[in-house]
């Protein structure tokens, strides 16, 4: 995931977290011409720091304090209405699914660890700015499980929600196995785009689907 | 002296024939020719059952003592043993049989007042018993404890009742007095329950406290120090000695943050990840498992050394950042490991990477699955796929 990105100038984020230690690491980490508009260390004041600085992309910890105890889910809950160009990316240590499903049902576009390189996160928060969604192997694996993919559920129609279709598991399983974009692309013969097209898809589904596996399967497993 | 675990009634006679040496038909015949003589050998036989511990319980304190660490209360308890309620009970049991002697030898004993007195006694020494348990924790049925309380109850009871009902002729102070009675004794019988009940509720509460507290601490770690390795590694370069020891941590951490429910079974993917970790000790590497479907628990060995070989030689070789990808479905198991670094050509392979490769391909052919080497993503690195066909179930446990 280290493209060089032609919109490498004025991308604006906030970052989240309730850690200065990460929050000034992660900061210094940024690539060029992300500039940083705030930091927000709890849930009440990430809604105040997102709705008025509106930033493009939300560097968003899964885990905070305050609020009524949402975490990252409650931020963007709150916070979308308020800020409808921004988007959210997903930040976690943690180990369990359910924290990252969740936080991604409330409607972040993508998650990412927080031990990432400074131009992984930056890369990813650039891809979310443009709309497509970021999944990490373990999100991949996760969604190939949980949309049983891997017991050989295949969506007979495109708008179906609660299984993916062949080219989409093609694409998670390469995920999965640590696969960028451009490496998944080349590996399919498809464009990058197709592929940002089918881990959107993904994403939408994962938001929108109401297969039970999504919070029951993600409540048992680990995912990190 | 002590009663066998297998007995007749009690066991009585037998532990007493064994303890006195006397042979035990005759035991048992003086007791029933005891029994005739106004009951008196019946008291004395119920007197020993009551007294006499059973064979075996001698294990008991041992067993405390080492579950237990030894304090005051230890030595306290031994001290406590002394049998004042056994004590207490042989002698109603003692006084009853004399007076029932007595009275068959013409002696005027005032029953009406003996037999209330030996009742209560009994009682008494009953609940004493019970919190006398209680006290030393000896872990006894709760059916035992409901009889014995339910007996002492009963029995306080009837004997209060009958020390006034059979005494003078009844009037308003005698049955006040007597309602009192009952109502003290009760409430001295029920005292051990209640002491136990709070004991269990302070425990309950300690234990809840206790929890509350450890989960705290894992949320306070999991937001404080795992942020901090996660922190270095992203800070530190992915081959350098900072980023594996706060990998190694990390891992180490996670494991008893979310240890699972003890006992419960490795399966493929835990296996993988112990591989990794050990290997992650050793190479410049860092590899990352991700596991989809149900992965199974039972493999064979060749399928787990093929994929430790195909790991060791991505770490080996390549270094960096290492992709495991095991995906499990009910029929086939598919484990890829892919990595970034110089790749190889078939052509120009070292004759030291000959013997590995074979080691991979051969032991899954052996095993009926199927070994495949080819460049990694845009024709860099490399990619092993293991593949292995899980047929009859026979290796398969679907649990």
């Amino acid at each position: 995931m280290t493209t060089v990105d032609p919109h490498a100038t004025d991308l604006t984020v906030v970052i989240v977290d309730d850690h200065s230690i990460f929050r000034s690491g992660l900061r210094a980490d940024l690539a060029h011409g992300i500039r940083v508009l705030g930091e927000a260390a709890t849930v009440d004041d990430a809604v105040e720091l997102v709705v008025s600085a509106q930033p493009e992309v939300v560097l968003l910890d899964v885990h905070l304090p305050g609020g009524a105890g949402g975490g990252g889910a409650e931020v963007i809950r709150r916070a979308a209405q308020a800020a409808p160009n921004t988007r959210f990316l997903a930040l976690s240590v943690s180990d369990a699914a359910d924290d990252v499903v969740t936080v991604i049902r409330a409607g972040a576009r993508g998650y990412i660890t927080k031990s990432a390189s400074g131009s992984d996160v930056s890369d990813a928060a650039r891809r979310v700015r443009d709309g497509d969604a970021v999944f990490s192997p373990r999100l991949a694996g996760f969604v190939l499980d949980a949309f049983g993919a891997v017991s050989g559920e295949t969506a007979e129609a495109s708008d179906e929600l609660d299984r993916l279709s062949a080219r989409e598991q093609e694409v998670m399983r390469l995920i999965a196995r640590g696969y960028s974009y451009k490496e998944v692309a080349a590996s399919l013969f498809i464009s990058v785009k197709t592929v940002e097209t089918h881990v959107s898809s993904v994403l939408r589904k994962l938001q929108l689907s109401s297969r039970h596996e999504l919070t029951a399967w993600a409540l048992a497993r680990k995912l990190l | 002296m002590t009663r066998p675990r297998v007995r007749l009634v009690g066991g009585v006679c037998a532990g007493f024939a064994e303890h006195t040496g006397l042979p035990l038909p005759l035991v048992r015949t003086l007791t029933v020719v005891l029994s005739l003589c106004g009951g008196a050998g019946l008291l004395m036989y119920c007197w020993l059952w009551v007294v006499t511990p059973v064979a075996g319980d001698s294990i008991e304190p041992l067993k405390s003592v080492l579950t237990r660490p030894s304090d005051e209360a230890q030595v306290e308890r031994s001290a406590r043993n002394a049998p004042i309620t056994e004590i207490l009970l042989g002698l109603a049991l003692l006084a009853a049989a004399a007076a029932l002697v007595a009275s068959r030898f013409g002696v005027n004993v005032p029953l009406s007042f003996v037999i209330p007195a030996i009742v209560v006694l009994g009682g008494a020494g009953l609940a004493w018993r019970q919190f006398d348990d209680l006290r030393q924790q000896r872990s006894s049925s709760s059916s035992a404890l409901v009889v014995r309380a339910l007996g002492a109850l009963i029995l306080v009871a009837l004997g209060i009742l009958l020390f006034f009902v059979t005494g003078e002729e009844p009037n308003v102070w005698t049955v006040f007095a007597a309602s009192i009675a009952v109502l003290v004794g009760v409430a001295i019988v029920v005292a051990p329950w209640a002491l136990r009940l709070t004991r269990d509720l302070a425990d309950e509460r300690a234990a809840r406290v206790r929890e509350a507290d450890r989960a705290e601490f894992a949320a306070h770690l999991h937001d404080s120090v795992l942020q901090t390795l996660a922190l270095i590694q992203q800070k530190a370069d992915p081959a350098s000695e900072a980023s594996r020891l706060a990998r190694a941590q990390e891992r180490e951490l996670r494991d008893w943050l979310f240890a699972g429910s003890p006992g419960a079974s490795v399966d493929l993917a835990d296996e993988l990840r112990r591989i990794a970790a050990v290997i992650e000790q050793e190479y410049a590497a860092r590899i990352d498992v991700v596991a989809a479907g149900q992965s199974p628990s039972a493999v064979p060995d060749a399928l787990l050394g093929a994929a430790r070989e195909a790991m060791l030689n991505a770490a080996r070789h390549a270094g960096g950042t290492v992709s495991v990808y095991l995906e499990s479905s009910p029929t086939t198991v598919e484990l890829t490991i892919t990595d970034r670094g110089p790749g190889f050509a078939l052509a120009d392979v070292p004759s030291d990477r000959m013997g590995v490769r074979e080691s991979i391909l051969g032991r899954m052919r052996r095993i009926g699955g199927s070994a495949d080497l080819s460049p990694g993503p845009g024709g860099a690195g490399t990619e092993v796929r293991l593949s292995l066909p899980l047929t009859d179930g026979g290796s398969h446990d679907d649990s």
